[in-house]
């Protein structure tokens, strides 16, 4: 019953939250960047704003729909690289081994290392704020994990009789690890990358607060969160929609990557 | 005579202003109480940078300064003018550039020694030592020889005598008002023997009212009354501490909390707190020095077309920014001079709101469906980003596009001196000298002094120039007002604000002043606190 | 045993050298620099001290020079001296070095005391709806940006109840800690809740506790004996591997509550571009999470022999 309550609220948060990051310009009211009436700063929601308006005047519930695709995109598209990069390193270095698997994990324990917030904080710094520096850093600097993973499941994949029959068959590396390994490690690289969406709008907040998030005005829910900070008090719909918007968000995948964990992982009992 | 008549004619011009500005100051009827601590908080960046006065000039670290460290001169913020500290008087010849100046007999450093003439040529020597970045050296470059000594040609400054135990010559490149360039705390008097120690980072020595007495970096800074100060019953407090808060939300809780005794306002708090009937009876405002406005290059095209620079002026609704977004903690800038500053003209009217009139000199400027640039800016919530999203759409309405380009105010501060952009929005400081604030759109200083647009007019020279040699003080702010008058037709930059700024004081807390230059650099030998303060 | 520990020290060097030549690479290719990030408002820089200061402090030299001098330094244990204070950063960072230790040591006091027993108790009945409640509980704290809540505690128990104090280190005293502590352990602790529920549970199935019930055995000395002593050592890791980077976490938590650890001299010490400050700093992070690394490894052994290092 767990599994499927996971699964269920999981799974519907993250199917809403995408809802609004594919259909926000259509279910937003005004345009979140050029819409800003000095006259309306601030006001509490109402019948035509309905989450209020911010300190510029624009519309917040307009913001948290346009908003959504940035928080997504940051959350995809750096677990994307994240995984892209983590698992071509960690199968490459437990198919191959040798020099290169000591390479990797050198440079896996060095990404461990290093504080990953840090890491992704000196690189916002050289690339400067915006949407493709944040997934360049984002994505640079998780990877570890995965990595490791994949690492661990071809090692023990590739002692397996079928991978040996295939590499007397003939069959090049490349097409083994591709037909044969990968598919192998999807089930808890999936995971990993779920709960690292979560883990990367978060950082994307944490990262606005510093001072080098997603270049304003564009709307990303945790440069929203970060601006209001100064008006918890005096304003609290101004943090309160984009603090729930990234909250639902983030809860959403995490017991939804809990949940495919329990599904695709069996292992992942004995490992966590 | 020259001077003291210079003096009174910057008092009587800015005098009126000053008493519609004055703090809110001493509490009447109530006698100074000897005892206390303030907590006054350092509210700019999360540390302490150096303790060293000579090595930093920000804000955050001079209000430390202010308290352990003294100068040759010190601001008057009643007067509006330098007053003499540790000189006790000056007298100019040679046409006002050479002055002997006569010191204080009993100014004791913190280690029991007296301070004599030797200390103040050797700080000011050490600040031109080649090889060392004091930041100081700014203001003794204009000594005669400070250069050679910069350069490793000299050892000694050849144009500071010392002529006597309490008394020194200093001979200028130029005509000078020495007042203006020694109440800067990074040309504070230091103790020559203290500065070799190995522990002087960390344990700085001075001539001020208290005494370095705790440093906890990232947290606080303790400081504690100094009984030999040369100011007699001064200090009244025990101890002055600076708890370090950077971040506001968390210095509003605190201050509301009474665990801290002074607080900057943003403009969001500034609001806050003017609503609510106990807070608002103490907050202390000054019109500082600064101007905040969008300077473009005028090496980029259009920029350079005056039609153009005066189109935008017109096309962005100031008042209304300033009003809402800055939350009128703000002054609405007409030129370039600010409020406090003699060769403000009073008379002097903004640029009106008038798209119809932008989009008439943009046509005349050939520009008739407008133009696009890039805006660079910080994410500054008074002079950054929040500015530039509210004015993107009013320069929309008259077909000039912007592109934003957000960046770290050290990286923005890069960019501008290599003249790297085509606008930036920023803040400058415009004061509390006149003629050195003007200086910035002479067409002979660099960009990488201060002339960052790269404007340049020969008639604007000439007036500059007459200003910098006439010895008639009223000739002198005329033709002040009149290069004041130049800019505001020219609009080199979009005019946005004068800065406003707003500290919270808790009610039991007294003396502080309402210093133009920087609010929170308090002279601390003037506060006290009464009785009902609870900081043990 | 002690041959393991000195090569784990030994492998420790070339990581630290590798890391000093990648901050500095990185720190090469920054835009803005030193002097120019010394300015807060005014633009009043003056080119000739910038260029004295950029003297000074060595800028101009080219890379592999500076980079060479710096490994010098490193062998001798200098870190060189902080473009910002001209202190040595070793004094700078020693400092900092025990509040941030006591935070993350407090954070992680409350993550292990409510979040083990949240996820025990979680363990014990699957499935039910108490599990499903704790679980949400518990990844609720994963999901929260930690200077939001930061602001909420504070604003809630400082200003509205009053029982803490909302900022700063104070004399160093328990109750300056709380409310950054609380801040900060609520993650590690949704993190810790779910390791413990998913180890016990894996435990409770297996054979040998199976075994062991079916032997008779005092259900309460089956659970206590064998569920927890395996599942310390999972938990182990967890606290580890947590450690290390809650030292990087705790940057937001620090900025936010005063708190004067090295997490703030480091995120100051980027936008400052005081290269030596940020080096040294990472330096020590990196250090300190390969101890506790490798002191986990240690107590690994000293929990299940049966466990062996190649």
């Amino acid at each position: 019953m767990k599994i499927r309550a996971n699964l269920a609220i999981g799974g519907g948060l993250t199917v809403l939250a995408v809802f609004v990051g594919l259909f926000g310009p259509w279910l937003a009211h005004t345009d979140p960047i050029m819409d800003a009436n000095l006259m309306n700063a601030e006001l509490p929601p109402s019948g035509e704003f309905w989450f209020g308006t911010d300190q510029q005047g624009r519309d917040i519930w307009s913001r948290v729909m346009y908003g959504a695709q940035i928080s997504l995109a940051v959350g995809i598209g750096s677990q994307l690289l994240n995984t892209v990069i983590g698992t071509t390193l960690g199968v490459t270095a437990g198919y191959w081994g040798g020099w290169w698997d000591d390479f990797v994990n050198g440079l896996t324990n060095l990404m461990l290392a290093i504080p990953s917030l840090i890491f992704a904080l000196a690189i916002m710094a050289i690339l400067g704020p915006g949407l493709t520096s944040l997934l360049i850093a984002l994505g640079l600097t998780n990877w570890s994990y995965t990595c490791r993973i994949s690492r661990a499941q071809a090692l023990s994949i590739k002692s397996q009789g079928y991978v040996q029959a295939a590499r007397v068959l003939g069959y090049g590396d490349l097409r083994i690890m591709f037909t044969q390994i990968l598919p192998n490690t999807l089930g808890p690289i999936i995971v990993i990358a779920t709960l690292g969406m979560g883990g990367s709008i978060l950082a994307e907040a944490a990262l606005s607060f510093l001072g080098l998030g997603v270049r304003p005005p564009s709307p990303s829910w945790g440069s929203m969160l970060s601006d209001a900070r100064e008006t918890i008090t005096t304003a609290p719909w101004l943090s309160l929609f984009p603090g729930l918007a990234i909250f639902l968000t983030v809860l959403g995948l995490n017991l939804l990557g809990d949940g495919l964990r329990d599904i695709l992982d069996p292992q992942s009992r004995s490992r966590r | 005579m020259n001077r003291l008549a210079l003096l009174s004619g910057i008092a009587v011009a800015t005098a009126g202003l000053l008493a519609a500005l004055a703090p809110v100051a001493e509490a009447q009827g109530t006698t100074p109480r000897k005892g206390g601590v303030v907590r006054m908080t350092a509210p700019y960046a999360s540390s302490f940078g150096n303790l060293d006065p000579h090595m930093s000039g920000r804000s955050q670290d001079g209000q430390v300064h202010m308290t352990i460290h003294r100068t040759l001169y010190i601001w008057d913020s009643a007067k509006g003018a330098p007053a003499l500290e540790l000189a006790t008087a000056a007298t100019a010849s040679a046409g006002g550039t050479v002055w002997t100046l006569k010191l204080r007999e009993d100014a004791f450093f913190h280690n029991g020694r007296k301070m004599t003439a030797d200390d103040v040529v050797w700080s000011f020597t050490r600040l031109m030592s080649s090889g060392q970045g004091f930041v100081g050296a700014r203001w003794i470059r204009l000594v005669q020889g400070a250069v050679a000594v910069e350069k490793g040609e000299a050892k000694e400054i050849s144009g500071i005598k010392k002529l006597g135990e309490f008394e020194v010559e200093i001979s200028f490149t130029q005509k000078v008002e020495p007042g203006f360039l020694f109440y800067n705390m990074t040309t504070s008097i230091l103790p020559q023997e203290e500065v070799a120690k190995p522990t002087w980072a960390t344990n700085p020595v001075g001539l001020g009212p208290f005494k370095f007495k705790e440093h906890i970096p990232g947290s606080r800074l303790v400081t504690e009354r100094f009984d030999k100060f040369y100011k007699p019953g001064l200090p009244y407090l025990d101890r002055v501490e600076f708890p370090i808060m950077a971040e506001a939300s968390a210095r509003d809780i605190a201050f509301r909390n009474k665990e801290v005794d002074t607080s900057i306002l943003g403009p969001v708090q500034y609001v806050a707190y003017n609503n609510d009937a106990n807070l608002k009876k103490n907050i202390l405002e000054v019109a500082e020095v600064f101007t905040r406005s969008m300077v473009m290059n005028h090496g980029v095209k259009p920029f350079d077309d005056k039609r153009v620079r005066q189109a935008i002026n017109h096309a962005i609704n100031t008042q209304i920014i300033v009003e809402r977004l800055a939350r009128n903690k703000a002054y609405r800038a007409t030129s370039w001079l600010p409020i406090t500053v003699p060769g403000y003209d009073q008379d002097m009217k903004p640029y009106a709101f008038d798209p119809a009139k932008a989009r008439a000199l943009l046509a005349e400027a050939g520009l008739p469906n407008g133009f696009e640039f890039e805006w660079t800016t910080s994410q500054n919530e008074s002079w950054g980003l929040p500015i530039v999203e509210a004015v993107i759409p009013m320069l929309a309405q008259v077909g000039i596009k912007v592109r934003t380009k957000v960046v770290e105010v050290a990286v923005l501060t890069d960019l501008a001196l290599k003249g790297e952009f085509q606008a930036y929005i920023g803040s400058s400081q415009t004061g509390p000298d006149p003629l050195q604030t003007l200086r910035c759109f002479h067409s002979a200083t660099p960009r990488t002094s201060c002339n960052v647009s790269g404007y340049k007019n020969a008639d604007y020279d000439k007036l500059l120039d007459e200003a910098g040699t006439t010895d008639d003080p009223a000739r002198k702010l005329d033709l002040l007002k009149k290069a004041n008058w130049h800019l505001y037709d020219a609009a080199p930059v979009w005019f946005f604000n004068y800065n406003k700024a707003a500290l919270a004081y808790q009610p039991w807390v007294h003396g502080l002043l309402g210093n133009p230059t920087e609010l929170v650099h308090q002279y601390p030998e003037f506060i006290w606190v009464d009785a009902t303060s609870p900081a043990k | 045993m002690l041959g393991f520990v000195i090569r784990r020290l030994l492998q420790m060097i070339p990581m630290l050298v590798a890391i000093a030549l990648l901050i500095f690479v990185l720190f090469s290719v920054i835009p803005g620099s030193f002097a120019t990030g010394q300015q807060d408002e005014g633009l009043g820089l003056d080119m000739a001290v910038v260029a004295r200061m950029r003297a000074e402090l060595g800028l101009d030299d080219p890379l592999y020079v500076r980079f060479g001098k710096y490994v010098q330094q490193l062998a001798t244990l200098d870190l060189g001296v902080s473009f910002r204070s001209r202190q040595p950063v070793i004094e700078m960072i020693g400092a900092r070095m025990w509040p941030s230790l006591k935070l993350t040591i407090a954070a992680m006091a409350f993550a292990i005391a409510i979040g083990l027993p949240l996820g025990f108790v979680a363990a014990l009945r699957p499935g039910s709806l108490m599990d499903l409640g704790l679980m949400v509980i518990a990844v609720s704290g994963l999901s929260l940006p930690k200077f939001w809540l930061g602001i909420l505690l504070m604003y809630l128990f400082a200003l509205t109840l009053g029982w803490f104090p909302s900022f700063g280190y104070g004399q160093g005293g328990l109750s300056h800690l709380v409310l950054p502590a609380l801040a900060l352990g609520v993650s590690p602790m949704a993190l810790l809740a779910r390791t413990t529920r998913a180890a016990v549970l894996d435990i409770m199935n297996a054979d040998f506790v199976r075994t062991a019930r079916s032997k008779g055995m005092n259900e309460y000395r089956v659970v206590v004996w064998h569920v927890l002593r395996n599942a310390l050592v999972l938990v182990l890791t967890t606290i580890g591997l947590q450690f290390g980077s809650l030292l990087g976490q705790g940057v937001v938590v620090e900025k936010l509550f005063a708190w004067p650890g090295i997490g703030s001299l480091l995120v100051d010490s980027v936008f400052q571009r005081d290269i030596p400050a940020v080096q040294g700093c990472i330096l020590v992070i990196t250090v300190f999470f390969l101890v506790i690394n490798t002191s986990v490894d240690i107590a690994y052994k000293l929990i299940d022999p049966r466990i062996r290092y190649t």
